[in-house]
């Protein structure tokens, strides 16, 4: 399609298109206007019938939590297809230093990087902690905390090199990670049943409200979700990471070059 | 409240016509990364800190880390052949 006709063809969808958008938009409800009956009955039941002060938590974590559920096999099912595709192509070998880019400059690493990565590793990770450890008093939780948590390996790699990067963040371990905070979550929605109970219900001691381990089970599937974020975030990381390895003695041979 | 929300409403508009507008990948990326902080900087001013800290990881943090390693991973493999 050549330029006239693709500026004609946006013209059309403008004329057609704009008015209705605007009268969308005007007719919308004012910011902060409220207009959920379901957000303002969870706000006004919520902090009493399960004593938190996350909102956002007692939706995803209790009242719709088998979707959650639901979620957490996403993650898992797309992280594990992540691994089989680019290790099945690539071999589980481990090289010994990272690749480059012929051509491309690589400047040295400086101290100063390295010492501001390692700070702020640290920092980033137990901030990721933190935000998991009060999903259920202030906003975050396991998923944001996990992800946070897990975007800290970036900056060992940032500061510190392939190798260490490699010796610090270990792919078994993210395994485990991932896959008992999978069952862990799926323990949470299962074991209420064998009681007579219905899946995930809120069996747990409750505690006091804005305290750190308030809302019972929410606080285990919050911490299940985290293991389990922070394990396949952490892999996704490491298998793309790793697809820029130097390639020397790769154990398995290129089937597409044969 | 509103003007900051009016203002980030536009500057989001603009970010994301800049991740169109720009035809080398690697700077798409970047722009990328910049939509999603103004993304997670308008949720945030709309009171939706859990979403603006989903938007500021994913958004901002690990997507654009996978399309970079994505992009490096590719003209490598042109590289060797």
């Amino acid at each position: 399609m050549n330029t006239p006709a693709r500026i004609l063809l946006l013209a059309i969808a403008l004329v057609v298109l704009a008015p209705a958008a605007a009268s969308l938009i005007l007719a919308m409800p004012a910011f902060g206007h409220p207009l959920s009956h379901y957000g303002m009955a969870v706000n006004a039941l919520a902090p009493h019938l399960r004593n938190v002060s996350n909102m956002v938590a007692a939706v995803n974590f209790d009242i719709r939590g088998i979707d959650t559920l639901g979620e957490e096999c996403m993650l898992l099912a797309a992280v594990t297809g992540t691994v089989m595709l680019l290790r099945g192509h690539r071999g589980e070998g481990m090289g010994e230093h990272a690749g480059g880019v012929p051509g491309r400059k690589q400047a040295p690493r400086s101290d100063a990087t390295v010492l501001l990565c390692r700070f702020m590793a640290t920092a980033l990770f137990l901030f990721g902690i933190y935000m998991v450890l009060h999903g259920t008093v202030t906003p975050g939780g396991g998923f944001q905390g996990g992800v946070i948590a897990a975007s800290s390996f970036m900056l060992l790699y940032l500061g510190e090199g392939y190798a260490a990067w490699r010796r610090i963040v270990r792919g078994p371990v993210l395994d485990v990670l991932e896959g008992s905070g999978a069952l862990a979550y799926a323990l949470a929605a299962a074991l209420p049943l064998a009681g007579g109970y219905a899946a995930l219900q809120n069996v747990l001691p409750l505690g006091t409200w804005k305290d750190l381990f308030s809302g019972g089970l929410m606080v285990a599937v919050n911490y299940a979700v985290a293991f389990a974020v922070i394990g396949g975030f952490g892999m996704l990381l490491l298998e793309f990471m790793e697809e820029t390895r130097a390639p020397e003695n790769d154990p398995v041979p290129d089937e597409e070059n044969e | 409240m509103s003007w900051a929300v009016g203002a980030l409403l536009g500057l989001s508009a603009l970010a994301g016509l800049l991740v169109v507008l720009s035809r080398d990948p690697r700077r798409q990326v970047y722009a990328l990364c910049a939509n999603g902080l103004v993304l997670s900087l308008l949720f945030f001013a709309l009171q939706a800190p859990d979403v603006a800290l989903s938007e500021i990881a994913i958004g901002t943090v690990v997507t654009p880390l996978l399309f970079l390693v994505t992009l490096a991973a590719a003209a490598m493999n042109r590289a060797r052949r």
